[in-house]
C-alpha cells in the first residue's frame, strides 16, 4: 500500500510531536528538584541560635531598670550571634538551590543590626521587648518551616 | 504505540493539581497566622509610640525589624510554593511514566 501525502504529514506530524515529549522528558530527567534538600546542620544551628536569642530577651528583662540592661554588657552576645550567622549562611550558600534559606539569614542579621541599634538608645519597658522577641521568633520558625518543608515527606 | 498528546497532557494536569490543590491550605493557614502576628506587632508599635514609650526613631527601627520578619515569612511561603511546584511537576512525570515508556520502547521516565 502506497502512503498518500495526507498520511506522510500525519505520520511526520505524530512523529515530531512525540519527539518533543520525549526531548522535554529526558531534559526534565526522572525527577527534577527545584530546591535544596533538607540540611539537619542548618536546623539544629538555626534552632540552637533561636535559643541564644530566647535567653538575651529573658536576660534584658529580668535587668530592665537596672544599669546590666545596657547595651555595653551585652556586646559579646551580638558579636557571638553575628558570627554564628555567618556560619550557617556560608553552609547555606554553598548548597545549591538554596537562595532562599540564605536570603532568610541576611534579613536575620539585618534585623541583629536593627536590634543593636535600638539595644544602644536603650529598652524602657518589657512591652518594649515583646515585638522585638516575636519578630525573632518569627523569623526563625520561617526558617525552620521552610527547611522541614524541604523534607519532602522523607 | 502512538502517544496522544492531549490525552498525555490531561493526565499531567490532573496529577498535577491534586498535588497543588494538597499544598494549598497549609501554605494559606501558615500565611494567614503569620500575618495576624506581624499585625498585632505593628499594633503594639502604635500604642508604645502613642503611649509615649517609643521615639519615632525607636518606633521606625521597630517597624523595619517587623518588616524583615515579614519578609522571611514571605520567602518561606515562596519557597512551600516551588516545593509544591516540585512535586506537583513529578506528580505529572510519574502519572505518564508508562505510557510514555511503553511507546517510545525504554525506560525514558
Amino acid at each position: 500500500m502506497r502512503h498518500s501525502g495526507r498520511d506522510t504529514a500525519r505520520v511526520l506530524r505524530r512523529a515530531l510531536q512525540l519527539t518533543v515529549v520525549a526531548v522535554t522528558l529526558a531534559g526534565l530527567g526522572c525527577q527534577i528538584k527545584l530546591v535544596a534538600d533538607y540540611d539537619e546542620i542548618t536546623d539544629r544551628s538555626v534552632t540552637a541560635l533561636q535559643r541564644e536569642f530566647e535567653l538575651f530577651f529573658i536576660d534584658v528583662e529580668r535587668n530592665l531598670y537596672t544599669p546590666d540592661a545596657v547595651y555595653d554588657n551585652y556586646i559579646g552576645f551580638y558579636d557571638e550571634v553575628r558570627a554564628e550567622l555567618s556560619v550557617i549562611r556560608v553552609r547555606a550558600a554553598a548548597r545549591p538551590k538554596n537562595e532562599i534559606t540564605v536570603e532568610q539569614l541576611d534579613l536575620v542579621a539585618q534585623n541583629v543590626d536593627n536590634l543593636e541599634e535600638l539595644h544602644k538608645l536603650g529598652f524602657e519597658s518589657p512591652e518594649e521587648l515583646e515585638p522585638l522577641r516575636a519578630a525573632f521568633q518569627q523569623s526563625f520558625q520561617a526558617i525552620l518551616t521552610l527547611e522541614l518543608a524541604k523534607k519532602r515527606g522523607q | 504505540m502512538a502517544i496522544r498528546v492531549p490525552s498525555l497532557a490531561k493526565q499531567m494536569l490532573d496529577a498535577s493539581r491534586g498535588v497543588l490543590e494538597e499544598s494549598w491550605p497549609e501554605i494559606k493557614d501558615y500565611a494567614k497566622a503569620e500575618f495576624k502576628k506581624t499585625a498585632e506587632s505593628i499594633a503594639m508599635i502604635v500604642r508604645l509610640h502613642a503611649a509615649g514609650k517609643l521615639t519615632q526613631k525607636k518606633a521606625r527601627l521597630h517597624l523595619e525589624i517587623q518588616k524583615n520578619a515579614s519578609r522571611t515569612v514571605l520567602l518561606t511561603i515562596e519557597g512551600m510554593g516551588i516545593i509544591a511546584v516540585e512535586r506537583a511537576i513529578n506528580a505529572a512525570l510519574g502519572a505518564v511514566r508508562d505510557t510514555v515508556n511503553t511507546a517510545i520502547g525504554f525506560r525514558l521516565i
